[in-house]
């Protein structure tokens, strides 16, 4: 893949890459194939509709589940896209000039330091971000047709990634960390091993952490029956709540319920048991916290930030330290 | 930091460089001198004597720990490492379009293709299946296509046969006298050095024990062949007895008189006589 456009450090930067580059492009047109190809495959088995509205999908249909399942995978592979372009930039693109020595080749041509490495970077962004907007595409393709049979799927760390600005924003905080790893460690496999460690934590960490950015909204209902969150909603948590409207702490009962007469011989003894405690203490109603879905862009936006930050601080630590080393 | 005395490409003052942080060693210590522009440089010494320490901080590829290095700006000096680096996985013909690429405006194709014609190769073999002789060519082709003033080359010699070292140091020597390139060149092979440098450089144990023209240099010492006896004035570098016979190499305090057979030194002799003495005698 080489552009005649290409000028300077671009030129070589691609030159060496372009099997990357193809790879890349090869393995977004399988993704596109067979997305494709179960989207067809599933379209000739009719729907099975159901009587509140919805559908099923015929159970003969095996290109459904297929199709669910493909996406599964391509989604976590977007998921996992920021780690595998960090690895790359740290060993193959910075480690591996400074152990093979070509870094003395690369920085005593006319071209300063800084720009080496931005070139680098740059386009290393532009190649990683088009993969993965047309990797959205694809899974963008499947989702339209499964998405709506899944309930809490939005949030999912699979689909939440790949349907989102995140993903973005994980890459540019891999190309920043990469490049600051990459000149650190100064060795392809250790840097590859670190950057990828540094970011799969960082995936980890945030994916933890996530729902804890948006302050959950909350409903209400008699206790009792299942109480679902309303539109799709990710429910984070779930209790019962006193008549004053005061939550109530359910091992409050525990020990109630434990010494109430006859408690391991009657099955009957334990619902009863608990019914008095509730009652005792003037359990009515139940809570549900949940993050609807309108969460979802606030969150990706909040967790972008993150990331950029991130993303600014590392490679505001790449350009010193390489400024630092090469005058 | 760039050179800005006239007629200087490369001066050091104080310069000195560790390395591996409080516990590391000295790589060079105190170095000073000033290489006028249009020299041909031997940068000679003993293994680890900081000889590639020299050529990278004069590269710019490191920071002096002390002392400064007045040098051309990065587009205007070519180095080539010790090891030839080069990307592997681009052909021969896409290393030369890289030094195209990276320097804008100055390189020189035909200068390029020049080195690395007789090299036994076509231009679509990937570098990687160079043999090291041919990689030298390649690393050095790109060096003489950037046209610079300054050529800083580690060992640019070791891994050709007779034959092609014989080439491409008549080639190096013809463009660097045409354009008056200024070339500092390290090396172990001293016949290499002989009738094709001007200036030299010795270090030893990260500090300059000899620096200046090579005439100057030879001028000054002499070689003395005799009964044993005493020398002074002169330093003796270095002597040996042989029964009652001595040979000794001196850097003559005025003429030297005495029942000696004196003769000027070669290169060889000057560079072998202080090479030997570890501490060496008081420049």
């Amino acid at each position: 893949m080489s552009s005649p456009a290409l000028r300077g450090p671009a030129w070589v930067t691609v030159r060496q890459y372009r099997r990357t580059l193809w790879a890349a492009l090869a393995l977004v047109l399988l993704a596109l194939a067979a997305v494709a190809a179960l989207r067809i495959w599933d379209a000739r088995y009719p729907d099975t509709a159901l009587e509140n509205g919805g559908w099923n999908p015929d159970p003969d249909n095996r290109a459904f589940g297929l199709l669910q399942w493909l996406l599964q995978y391509l989604g976590m592979g977007l998921a996992l896209l920021p780690i595998a372009v960090a690895a790359l930039v740290a060993g193959p693109m910075v480690a591996r000039e400074y152990e093979s020595g070509t870094y003395s080749l690369s920085l005593t041509q006319s071209v300063s330091p800084a720009a080496w490495l931005r070139s680098k970077l740059l386009l290393t962004a532009a190649g990683a971000s088009l993969t993965a907007l047309a990797g959205m595409g694809v899974f963008a393709l499947g989702w339209s047709r499964t998405g709506e049979v899944g309930y809490f799927l939005w949030a999912e760390p699979y689909v939440y990634i790949p349907t989102g600005a995140v993903l973005f924003a994980y890459l540019l905080a891999a190309l920043a960390v990469g490049a600051l790893i990459g000149q650190l460690v100064r060795r392809t496999l250790p840097a590859m091993a670190a950057t990828a460690l540094v970011m799969g934590l960082l995936t980890l960490v945030l994916g933890a952490y996530r729902w804890s950015l948006m302050p959950v909204e909350t409903v209400t209902g008699p206790a009792g029956p299942t109480l679902w969150a309303p539109g799709n909603g990710l429910v984070m948590d779930t209790g019962l709540l006193t008549s004053s409207g005061a939550r109530f702490d359910e091992s409050r009962c525990w020990e109630q319920i434990n010494n109430a007469p006859g408690i391991d011989t009657d099955p009957q003894a334990w619902g009863k048991a608990q019914a008095q405690c509730f009652a005792d203490h003037g359990v009515v109603s139940q809570y549900a916290d949940y993050h609807p879905e309108s969460h979802f862009w606030p969150t990706q936006l909040i967790e972008s930030g993150i990331l950029l930050a991130l993303a600014a601080l590392a490679l505001y630590a790449a350009f010193r330290v390489l400024r630092a080393r090469h005058p | 930091m760039t050179a800005h005395t006239e007629g200087i490409a490369l001066e050091a003052d104080l310069l000195g460089k560790k390395y591996g942080g409080r516990r590391g060693g000295w790589a060079l210590r105190e170095c000073d001198f000033a290489l006028p522009t249009g020299r041909i440089c031997a940068l000679v010494g003993p293994n680890g004597a900081g000889k590639s320490t020299l050529l990278a901080l004069a590269a710019g590829l490191t920071r002096p720990t002390e002392g400064t290095l007045a040098r051309p700006a990065r587009d205007d000096l070519a180095y080539v490492a010790q090891s030839k680096p080069l990307h592997p996985r681009l052909t021969v013909a896409d290393t030369l379009r890289m030094g195209r690429e990276l320097n804008p405006g100055r390189w020189d194709g035909a200068a390029a293709l020049r080195v690395v014609e007789g090299g036994g190769f076509s231009s679509d073999t990937l570098v990687h299946h160079l043999s090291g002789g041919q990689r030298t060519r390649v690393a050095l082709a790109l060096a003489l296509g950037k046209r610079a003033g300054l050529l800083l080359l580690d060992e640019p010699m070791a891994d050709l046969d007779p034959l092609a070292r014989h080439q491409l140091m008549g080639l190096l020597m013809a463009d660097a006298a045409e354009r008056g390139t200024t070339v500092v060149m390290s090396s172990h092979i001293l016949t290499e050095l002989e009738g094709s440098c001007d200036h030299l450089l010795l270090l030893a144990g990260g500090r300059i024990r000899l620096a200046g023209t090579v005439d100057d240099l030879l001028a000054a010492h002499a070689l003395l062949r005799g009964p044993v006896g005493d020398l002074a004035p002169h330093t003796v570098v270095d002597s040996r007895t042989t029964g009652r016979q001595l040979t000794a190499l001196v850097r003559r305090e005025g003429p030297v008189e005495g029942p000696w057979e004196t003769t000027e030194p070669s290169l060889e002799e000057l560079l072998l006589a202080h090479l030997r003495t570890p501490e060496g005698a008081p420049a």
